[in-house]
């Protein structure tokens, strides 16, 4: 596999500030990837590092093995930036036009315009647009490229959910047109329906890398909700247990031992339903952003977490060095944590482990 | 490259109000209203006519808000906004950006100067030679360079808020001192020492002379000259701080993580 992306020890400092620290990454060409973090994770400034506008302190970054600015000149990579703007007083139109002309091999405008979904509005003047517009013309002028790599720093800012499935749908097409495809977000669910590969950061490094089923599995519990009348006795369960308006919702790393033993006692449940692990969970305990959880995003209607072993696993994974694999880190994990990617491993997801480089 | 933001640089000027009023109206309105007031005023031989003196004055008056306004406000307003970043992430040089903005500052410099000749041909009945004409406007045109370099430099320097203000305080000054809005004859001495210094005097200079069938001075072409280089050693300056100081770098990519 021929390499898009690669950063060796790439560390970059502000003042007091290490934004990226010592981050290694290599990316084949023809992924598509995510990298995962919260805000000042060093998504934004590697994303700078790799388009050549920041160079690292320390360390090397290469496009298609290249030095960043060369990648750029030459038309190789293609970046829709956070922070930039746009041109004022000119139409869609003209401005995809203008990049259009500064690339070897572009899309026409037309087509770009159509993956943005503003084929509607490629008469209007950027400054009249709004800002889910603004943020869809970015995105056509780095479609119009027709880069070899694409990458797209929190692509769907200001896009509503319309928008977003618009979007993702769009990337998917350049995906398959083999182009490699890198984006920063701190939006779960995208991560898990568009990217093969997710690079989960925290404080400039990579504390996760894996499939986002991995991902998935290695740092949350799985839910199991099932009714039952209070006051009714229930076998001793692993995992934490709440029980509140006539339901029982326990939180384990092993949610079969939990089916298992409810199965074999004579308790009076019924409805009984088990979730994976939600991501929100897993991005949490990796990135040690424990109180964060309390925003109540959690999906699968579960409640938030609540005094997890996040804490603890924190600690581990921020205190592993050079942590750039799961491997790696669940080493300096916690024993539960080991089972779990030990499960993880089971025949459930072996198809998308087969995918990891 | 560089011809394509130009030609877009072009068109997003001419669809701005704001430079339309200023830049090509204000000056053919006072044109009127100055050759009407004082351009039958009596000339002592030597002496330009007032309704030729007063065109050349206000075609350079016209021509330079072009050429600053272009490049002043503009890149100021662009640095914050993130449009010189996503430049930045492109295959385009900052050399190739610089080279588009000060072409289309001459160009939007163009219009007023043309039209406030049309304008005092037509309605002042003003007649020059065919070849004062065809000097006049290229020389005064060339003679706005200075004031797009300076427009770059305050774009470079100041922030989006400020730079409108002075690029506009500037003109003013530099406009009445320069003899644009009085005859340099009537100021008094040491001002007009200052006038003889200034770029707008020697600009319009550059029109005077040849209007009174005269080749320009060199005094007027070494002082724009001048005027030129130091602005264009300031811009290189300020470039080389530039990237840093504005949002465009570190100080974006440190909070946005």
């Amino acid at each position: 596999m021929e390499t898009a992306i690669a950063l060796d020890g790439a560390t970059k400092r502000f003042g007091e500030l290490t934004a990226v620290d010592g981050l290694s990454l290599t990316i084949g060409r023809g992924a598509t990837v995510a990298l995962l973090g919260a805000n000042g994770a060093g998504k934004s400034t590697t994303v700078a590092m790799l388009m050549g506008l920041l160079p690292p302190d320390e360390g090397e970054v290469t496009v298609a093995g290249r030095a960043p600015r060369q990648a750029v000149v030459e038309g190789t990579i293609a970046a829709m930036l956070q922070d930039s703007g746009l041109m004022p007083g000119v139409t869609a139109a003209e401005l995809v036009r203008l990049a259009r002309r500064m690339y070897p091999a572009p899309l026409r405008v037309e087509e770009a315009l159509e993956l943005a979904g503003l084929r509607d509005q490629a008469r209007r003047r950027v400054d009249r647009m709004s800002g889910g517009q603004v943020q869809r013309l970015k995105f056509a002028l780095v479609a119009v490229a027709g880069a070899d790599t694409m990458l797209l720093d929190e692509p769907t800012r200001a896009l509503d959910v319309q928008g977003r499935r618009e979007f993702w749908s769009a990337m998917r097409n350049c995906a398959a047109a083999g182009r490699t495809i890198v984006f920063a977000t701190h939006y779960l669910d995208e991560v898990e329906e568009n990217a093969e590969r997710v690079v989960v950061m925290a404080r400039g490094r990579v504390v996760a890398d894996g499939t986002p089923a991995r991902i998935r599995e290695a740092g949350g519990r799985a839910v199991v909700r099932f009714r039952v009348p209070a006051g009714e006795t229930l076998p001793t369960l692993p995992g934490e247990v709440v029980r509140e308006h006539g339901w029982a919702t326990v939180r384990s790393a092993t949610p079969d031992e939990v089916v298992r033993r409810l199965a074999a006692s004579d308790a009076d449940w019924c409805d009984l339903r088990v979730s994976p692990p939600s991501l929100d969970d897993s991005f949490l305990a990796l990135t040690g952003a424990g109180p964060a959880a309390q925003d109540g995003s959690a999906p699968h209607g579960t409640p938030p977490a609540q005094g997890t072993p996040a804490d603890r696993r924190i600690a581990a994974a921020s205190s592993a060095p050079q942590a750039d694999s799961i491997a790696r880190t669940e080493s300096a994990q916690t024993q539960a944590a080991k089972t779990q990617a030990a499960r993880a491993e089971s025949a459930r997801t072996a198809p998308e482990e087969a995918r990891v480089r | 490259m560089t011809f394509h933001l130009f030609r877009l640089e072009c068109v997003r000027m001419l669809r701005d109000p704001r430079y339309l009023a200023l830049g090509v109206v204000t000056p053919i309105g006072f044109y009127l209203l100055f050759a009407t007031i004082f351009g039958g005023d009596p000339t002592r031989p030597g002496e330009l006519k007032g309704t030729v003196e007063i065109m050349v004055a206000m075609a350079a008056y016209g021509a330079i808000w072009g050429a600053l306004s272009a490049t002043g406000p503009r890149l100021a307003h662009e640095r914050s906004s993130g449009w010189l970043e996503q430049l930045r992430s492109m295959p385009v040089t900052v050399r190739q950006l610089l080279v588009a903005k000060l072409a289309a500052g001459l160009a939007v410099a163009l219009p007023a100067l043309v039209l406030v000749c049309v304008t005092a041909a037509a309605a002042k009945d003003v007649r020059l030679e065919a070849w004062q004409w065809a000097a006049l406007v290229p020389a005064m045109w060339l003679g706005t360079l200075p004031f797009a370099l300076l427009g770059v430099v305050v774009g470079l320097l100041v922030g989006p808020e400020a730079a409108f203000p002075l690029s506009y305080g500037l003109y003013m000054a530099a406009s009445a001192l320069g003899g644009l809005w009085v005859p340099p004859a009537r100021l008094s001495a040491p001002l007009q020492d200052v006038a003889h210094a200034l770029p707008t005097y020697r600009l319009a200079d550059l029109g005077w002379r040849i209007a009174a069938g005269h080749a320009p001075t060199w005094a007027d072409v070494a002082v724009l000259a001048a005027w030129s280089a130091g602005f264009v050693a300031l811009a290189v300056l300020a470039q080389g701080r530039g990237p840093r100081r504005a949002r465009t770098g570190a100080a974006s990519a440190a909070t946005a993580g």
